[in-house]
């Protein structure tokens, strides 16, 4: 970084070999090696089972940008290290390993059957299966699914993870976590109870009828507590599932292991395929998928979909390959609704009006990349989505050509329109956030600028690092402080039901100060009334019917604008045996299930 | 360079001032002004007059860039989607799309039009190499002079800070400062801020280069005999330092400053490339490289066309820069 | 001292400043859904409410004692050198940098040999064979070189060695893990590295054999009759070498400037991508070992230098 102080020069030459190279690059777009392709057919695994096998044996490569957050079952929250954690921890209830829609039936795992409900929803009673063991061959009890559930009250050891199980159980916070339990056994949580080694229940201060997919979650897995290290035990989990982890290093990757104690008879889930199971760590996207056309790994763990380099690589030469699966992500953009002038609904609905959806879809990839055009919140897989579009979205981007123009102009009149309603005729000026770290979200967030540029309404994109949104989007005062009106966003559900998708966002009560997950401050008394009702149900069809009521009313208040149902582009080796995509596992593989051809 | 300049050293530099308009010949014979003669060998170095040329050629590009854009292009942030694969993202058309519509093709995923964001680009890009320059300089001029000229435990501690800023890992210090500071900062907002930050940062890591030289100059400088003279005249403090230290001065700051200027844009795009630069949509050339990074398999002239302007800049400036110094400094090692 | 400074300002760069402009770094620690208690857990943990300078003097006491991090009755010792734990991800930060080490060290040492040779080279043949069309076509690259960014060259040659032509695999391996892979891996970036550093090389070098083959002792050595090739091995290198080793040292202490954008350029799991990382994920403790480390490269750096000058110019030895 420092200018020169070196000799005087007569120098032509080198510019010009420079510029010859540069433009035998420029000359192809890129075409290489065009080895047959074996795989089983594009979309093989989201129409059914992609290479159906029983047979065993082999290594399955996983390969991955990101790190695990944690292997520490109670601390993880990414979608990839839940699905990946059922190799080595089980829990009572488990997600049905069947593709599609079909995979968010919960099925039991360490329990002979799912919960006996009495009480009015509120005690869930199971018994544990026989032959169900650790890693050192001793038998997994109802004591240790307890200790591993009380690890989630250690907030300050064991973070990171959800907390439902703990909200839920224990609404007050009284229980203060198994390493300050007094009690010699360090089950001092009054809200289980074991009675004996093969019987846990749960009573619940209030029904919630989501209870079971909460302890399918992770979180609800076992915990031995003379193998608990706290926060240190995510380097050596100790296992419950049919492999154990021989090595874990953070920023490199883990390899997993047979587990040779666990009992192929007492898990009716796992086939438990491959001898080993490895995890390879790379931070360049275009490295992860040019790994994976040449072969040298089967899965991309974290499956957020392939690089757009790889991704016309794979569908132009390697399509039987390739899965355009259906994540349960919905990308949207949360209106802050206590800063000016997105109070007025209708200023809001202007952005609806104005908002050239299918630019954003193009942006983000396109229809097979980023996904389908989307109305409402909830993703199709969860009870309660329905095809609602009032603002007339879908019959706008069905067109295309001059038709699409067109509709787009009448569009842009009707936000016209909602702007002189909001008092507002000749547009404003707003702020949009979009975080750094998702460069797609940045990008979108330009798409949107230039749209809404069209009918007055000038947005300035104001970039946060992912690191910082819980203090900046999570922070209504710094919102409001900053005047920022819109955040360019996406979720995921945690669990597959209204409930698990969109309470955090929009019931009133779960406004918080930091750490502030719905944006917009919708404190709407209809909404928060409907997920009592829902929450009491324990038929999904009837809790279902009350997400679809609240599913219509967000919509209808225009604070939250959903654009884009996910999809992406996924790569399947050859060698992969066994793979569909499965929704409870936001459209990933089911992971437990793989195998792979030696 | 109006300034007289005192030079009355042993060395062939020449007694000024002199009438600009003196007849060659005759100012061969009695001397001419240093800025003659350096402005003699700069007319005759093809070269570094090429460079300038397309120097001047940016400068205007970037002055004028609306009205290129208006003439020639599309607005920098406006969308053609419309030219753009929406299976692949890419162009549709060959060569990055470019036509006659799109001069330099269309960018990946959205189309905007790459010309447009060139030319802008170059606003930037100048505008953060010269201000940041010229923050250096200032810089660099006051704290060498006094460092140089008071000397003692001043020029210790003045000296010992260049040091450790030029032994400082800049680069990870610049993009550290830039993401932690706020958006919004002494009431600039959105890109304003940036080029704010920007500039004063380089510049700031910028100045000991510049002060290190003018502090050797001005030592030098001190003890010539026409400085002596001036003192024993009882000249104040002031106009030793304003009248004769800094008027001679400007030559070895002239040339440094040119220098600069390229490595300036290097290191603005750098910081863009890494994501520290100024913020989207607006215009970069470092950025436009690191949204290349993601699609230059499948559309290389995304990558290829700012990185040529960077090349070109950098180097004309460069040659440009060499030539001033060549031609200022005839003791220069050729 | 120099340490000292640089690990205190950026100390303070990252507790000050994001005070100030309003964010907190416990929130970094506790993820997705953050409970005050948790936070106050954290900071506790971490003494984040601790005044700076006493913050710094653990962290200081931690480096060369360890230190012992205490949340109730959960203690974790980090035994000495203790950089701390990751903000992000809760791992130590002494075996991240220990990791990344070597992959920088390759890279700067592969690229600064290539560019000794390369530039050094470049520069006498220049000097010797002054004005000639190889003069012209030596500088004319090597003012190229200085002109290029190398995150330009860097995608430049990815685009047409790996990804076209496929001559090279660029997936980082260990030297001890793979040899050939390590060498394959790096290859590309040690070129490219070296053709911006060895412009610069070639200049200096051409200047001052220049200014040299003029001086007098270069004259009377040729009068003595010895061959050009001693006068120009023995003599003039000699003199060439001083300014060079000059510039090296600086060139050095700086490179992990040049390494951060050759390593986010290649994707090197080097410190220059763990550098840029923790800055993206304000991960301070994870920051403050790169720039230690990247200090501590600049000290070693022109240690290395100085004994180098020895061996180069026999006055420094006797001094």
């Amino acid at each position: 970084m420092k200018p020169l102080r070196s000799s005087r020069s007569r120098r032509i030459a080198g510019a010009a070999v420079v510029v010859g190279a540069l433009m035998a690059t420029a000359a192809c777009g890129g075409n290489k090696d065009d080895d047959k392709s074996e795989g089983a057919g594009f979309n093989a695994a989201t129409k059914g089972i992609a290479n159906a096998s029983t047979k065993t044996g082999g290594t399955l490569k996983f390969i991955n940008k990101q790190d695990f957050d944690s292997l520490d079952p109670q601390r993880q929250y990414y979608g990839f290290a839940w699905d990946f954690s059922r190799f080595y921890a089980r829990q009572l209830v488990t997600y049905a390993p069947k593709p599609g829609k079909a995979s968010n039936e919960l099925v039991p795992d360490l329990a002979t059957s799912n919960a006996k409900i009495t009480d009015g929803g509120k005690t869930y009673t199971y018994t544990l299966r026989d032959g169900i063991t650790w890693e050192d061959g001793s038998p997994i009890t109802s004591q240790d699914v307890k200790y591993g559930i009380e690890r989630i009250w250690a907030k300050d050891l064991i973070s990171g993870g959800p907390a439902y199980l703990r909200q839920v159980l224990d609404p007050d916070g009284k229980y203060k976590g198994p390493y300050k339990d007094k009690s010699k056994d360090k089950l001092g949580l009054k809200a289980i109870e074991t009675p004996d080694a093969k019987t846990i229940i749960f009573r619940l201060p209030k029904p919630n009828g989501d209870f079971e997919q909460m302890l399918a979650m992770p979180t609800g897995s076992p915990v031995k507590a003379s193998k608990d290290k706290g926060a240190q035990y995510t380097n050596q989990p100790f296992s419950s599932g049919p492999y154990k982890v021989q090595s874990y290093k953070p920023g490199k990757g883990a390899v997993l292991v047979r587990n040779d104690k666990w009992k192929k008879a007492s898990d009716p889930i796992r086939p438990a395929l491959p001898d080993k199971v490895t995890v390879t760590l790379n931070s360049n996207l275009d490295a992860v998928d040019e790994l994976l056309i040449k072969g040298d790994y089967d899965v991309f763990l974290s499956a957020t979909g392939m690089g757009q380099a790889g991704r016309s690589e794979a569908l132009k030469q390697h399509k039987d390959n390739v899965d355009n699966i259906e994540t349960s992500f919905v990308r949207y953009v949360d209106f802050a609704t206590k800063v000016k002038p997105f109070d007025n609904v209708h200023c809001r609905k202007a952005v609806f009006y104005a908002t050239d959806y299918t630019s954003l879809q193009t942006i983000r990839g396109g229809p097979q990349a980023a996904g389908d055009i989307a109305t409402t919140m909830l993703p199709k897989s969860i009870a309660g989505w329905d095809e609602y579009d009032p603002y007339g979205v879908i019959e706008r981007t069905s067109k295309t050509g001059k038709k699409y123009k067109e509709a787009m102009a009448a569009a842009r009149a009707k936000a016209k329109d909602e702007l002189k309603q909001c008092g507002k005729p000749d547009g404003f000026s707003a702020n949009i956030v979009a975080r750094n770290d998702q460069p797609n979200e940045v990008k979108a967030a330009e798409a949107l600028q230039a749209a809404l540029g069209e009918v007055g309404i000038k947005l300035q994109v104001e970039n946060i690092d992912g690191a910082s949104s819980a203090s900046i989007t999570g922070s209504p005062s710094v919102m409001k402080k900053r005047n920022l009106g819109l955040s360019m966003t996406g979720w995921g559900p945690d669990f597959p039901t209204g409930q698990g998708f969109e309470q955090p966002l929009i019931d009133g009560r779960f406004i918080q100060q930091t750490g502030n997950y719905n944006v917009s401050e919708t404190n709407d008394p209809t909404i928060n009334g409907l997920f009592d009702k829902a929450l009491k149900e324990t038929d999904p069809a009837k809790a279902g019917e009350s997400y679809k009521e609240i599913n219509h009313k967000i919509v209808d208040l225009a604070v939250q604008m959903p654009f884009l149902y996910e999809k992406n582009i996924t790569w399947r080796s050859s060698r992969l045996t066994n793979a569909f995509s499965s929704a409870a596992y936001n459209g990933r593989y089911d992971y437990s299930q793989l195998g792979v051809v030696k | 360079m109006t300034a007289p300049v005192h030079g009355t050293s042993t060395d062939a530099e020449p007694a000024a001032p002199v009438d600009v308009a003196a007849d060659v010949v005759k100012a061969s014979v009695e001397g001419r002004s240093l800025r003659q003669i350096a402005w003699m060998r700069l007319k005759r170095d093809k070269l570094a007059l090429a460079g300038g040329a397309v120097v001047l050629l940016l400068v205007l590009v970037a002055v004028f860039a609306p009205l290129i854009v208006s003439l020639l292009g599309h607005p920098p942030n406006e969308f053609h989607q419309e030219e753009i694969d929406p299976l692949f993202g890419t162009p549709k058309g060959s060569w990055g799309g470019i036509s006659s519509d799109f001069l330099f093709g269309v960018e990946p995923s959205n189309g905007r039009d790459v010309f447009s964001r060139i030319v802008y680009g170059a606003r930037i890009s100048l505008l953060v190499a010269f201000l940041a320059a010229v923050v250096a300089v200032v810089l660099g001029t006051v704290f060498g002079v006094i460092a140089g000229y008071f000397g003692g435990w001043v020029d210790t501690v003045i000296s010992r800070v260049m040091d450790m800023l030029l032994a400082f890992p800049q680069l990870l210090f610049i993009i550290s400062l830039v993401s932690v500071l706020p958006n919004d900062l002494l009431g600039l907002s959105g890109s304003g801020v940036r080029i704010a930050i920007l500039v004063s940062v380089i510049g700031f890591f910028g100045w000991p280069y510049v002060g290190r030289i003018v502090r050797g100059q001005t030592l030098s400088l001190r003890e010539k005999e026409y400085v002596e003279a001036a003192r024993s005249l009882g000249a104040g403090r002031r106009y030793i330092l304003f009248r004769e230290l800094l008027p001679n001065l400007v030559a070895p700051i002239t040339v440094y400053a040119t220098l600069m200027i390229p490595t300036n844009i290097l290191t603005e795009a750098a910081l863009s490339f890494l994501g520290a630069g100024v913020k989207p949509p607006t215009a970069s050339w470092g950025q436009m490289l690191s949204d290349a990074v993601g699609t230059y398999k499948d559309d290389p002239m995304f990558m290829i066309i700012p990185g040529l302007a960077i090349f070109i800049t950098v180097l004309a400036f460069n040659l440009f820069g060499d030539g001033v110094r060549d031609a200022l400094d005839p003791k220069g090692t050729r | 001292m120099m340490l000292l400074v640089v690990t205190l300002t950026t100390f303070a760069i990252f507790f000050m400043i994001p005070k100030w402009a309003g964010s907190d770094p416990a929130l970094l620690f506790v993820g997705k859904q953050s409970d005050p208690e948790a936070i106050e857990g954290i900071r506790q943990k971490l003494s984040l409410d601790d005044p700076l300078l006493v913050q710094f003097w653990h962290f200081i006491e931690g480096l060369f004692a360890g230190r012992d991090y205490a949340n109730g009755n959960d203690v974790t010792h980090c035994p000495a050198p203790c950089f701390g734990y990751s903000f992000r991800t809760e791992q130590a930060v002494w075996p991240q940098l220990t990791d990344a080490m070597p992959v920088t060290l390759s890279l700067a040492a592969g690229a600064c040999v290539l560019w000794l040779v390369g530039g050094v080279t470049a520069g006498v043949v220049s000097a010797l064979r002054r004005g000639t069309l190889w003069d012209r076509a030596a500088m004319g690259v090597a003012l190229a070189g200085v002109s290029l960014p190398i995150y330009f060259t860097g995608l430049l040659s990815l685009a047409i060695f790996s990804y076209q032509l496929n001559w090279v695999d660029v997936d980082y391996q260990g030297i001890t893990d793979d040899p050939a892979m390590w060498f394959q891996s790096l290859i590309l970036p040690w070129i490219t590295l070296a053709f911006l550093y060895a412009a610069t090389y070639a200049r200096l070098t051409r200047a001052t054999m220049l200014e040299i083959m003029g001086e007098d002792y270069i004259r009377t050595a040729r009068a003595k009759g010895l061959r050009e090739r001693v006068v120009i091995g023995r003599h003039a290198m000699r003199s060439t070498w001083t300014p060079i080793l000059t510039l090296l040292g600086l060139d050095l202490g700086a490179l992990l400037g040049g390494a951060v954008l050759t390593e986010s350029t290649y994707n090197l799991p080097g410190l220059g991508r763990l550098a840029v990382t923790a800055i993206s994920n304000k991960d301070l403790p994870v920051i403050l070992g790169v720039t230690l480390m990247a200090a501590l490269f600049i000290v070693v750096a022109n240690l290395i230098v100085d004994l180098l000058y020895a061996v180069v110019d026999p006055r420094v030895r006797l001094g």
